[in-house]
């Protein structure tokens, strides 16, 4: 009896030990792995391409001396049942535009993930406690701040519908714009649609 | 071995009698849609079909061009045809080189799938994201499902 209990433990536990799923690393270059309903890294990564790309190819950021113009990023809304961190699109799409030479983006206004509290903690050292401790010379002046030509804000939506009996869609929309700050006008917008399409039982948030 | 060989040239002869000339080929009319010629009609239709698969029609490039944008991108056009009768989706992966023919580090190389509809010319396009960029790679896979 008591070597039946063992023989069943030991096929029990190698059986359970059989169906741990290993742990791989994801090749991100070129990842063959089915999609999944939510949003993943390479549908942020064909969002974050197709915006970059349009955004090049329009030629609005092409300014006529040569410059680069100053953009800062506004607020950019999650709209989805998931909690995305926006950062993932926009990290991207801001990288590209400074890679591209048109762009150079400001930690000084925008949003609060954009913004670098480093900047005004720096201009606080001119009044404060300890302004002594520095050296003069190296404290930033005033009045030394460029301010944003540009703007770019937008948002990432979700719609889910019903397909059929079985299935469900799931719809993510991607909508970025860059906007003049002077001017207010409207310099580019571009819609990035994601669909896909899947079992009622997958939840997408 | 002899029956074989006459099925195969039936169903040639079918497939080629289907190959009819559009009269402006900027128009193509879906085989559901135009009128139905000897293998694009309901009952050939599927041996049409059949045999392009046999053969293993897919996707066929045409014609890739570039040219700099007035800012100094480099911009790539691809024009392919689909020789299959049923829509092929792909994804295509563009690579960017410098002038010494050394890859570029940029976000926007990226899976992008493209659709093409059967019987059809399609295209897709990319723009480098740097003015480094004077050449490129692009590779292709099958659609990750």
């Amino acid at each position: 009896m008591k070597r039946t209990l063992l023989t069943t433990a030991l096929l029990l536990g190698c059986l359970i030990a059989g169906c741990v799923e290993k742990t791989e690393n994801i090749d991100l270059v070129n990842d063959q792995a089915k999609a999944v309903m939510s949003l993943d890294y390479r549908d942020f990564d064909e969002a974050a391409s197709q915006m970059v790309q349009s955004v090049i190819q329009s030629g609005v950021l092409n300014k006529a001396d040569g410059s680069r113009y100053v953009m800062s990023t506004g607020r950019i809304v999650n709209d989805t049942m998931q909690r995305i961190d926006t950062d993932q699109l926009m990290a991207k799409v801001e990288q590209e535009l400074m890679n591209s030479g048109q762009v150079v983006m400001t930690s000084a206004v925008g949003s609060e993930s954009a913004r670098d509290q480093t900047v005004y903690d720096v201009r606080e050292l001119r009044e404060s406690d300890v302004a002594d401790e520095f050296d003069p010379d190296t404290v930033v002046a005033k009045k030394q701040l460029v301010a944003p030509e540009l703007s770019v804000s937008g948002k990432i939506f979700q719609r889910n519908l019903r397909y059929d009996k079985n299935r469900q869609q799931v719809e993510y929309y991607f909508q970025l714009k860059i906007t003049n700050l002077t001017t207010g006008l409207r310099f580019w917008q571009k819609e990035v649609i994601l669909g896909k399409r899947g079992s009622n039982k997958t939840v997408a948030w | 071995m002899k029956t074989t060989l006459n099925i195969l040239l039936v169903l040639a002869a079918v497939y080629l009698v289907g190959c009819d000339e559009p009269v402006d080929n900027r128009i193509n009319m879906d085989d559901e849609v135009r009128s139905d010629t000897l293998a694009s009609n309901y009952v050939t239709r599927p041996i049409g079909d059949a045999f392009s698969a046999l053969i293993g029609e897919s996707i066929d490039i045409k014609r890739v061009a570039t040219r700099t944008t007035e800012a100094g991108f480099m911009e790539v056009y691809v024009q392919g045809y689909n020789r299959a009768p049923s829509v092929k989706r792909f994804e295509y992966r563009v690579e960017w080189l410098d002038s010494q023919g050394l890859m570029l580090e940029t976000t926007t190389s990226t899976w992008l799938p493209v659709s093409a509809k059967g019987k059809s010319t399609f295209q897709f396009k990319a723009i480098a994201p740097t003015r480094n960029a004077v050449d490129f790679r692009i590779n292709t896979r099958k659609e990750v499902k």
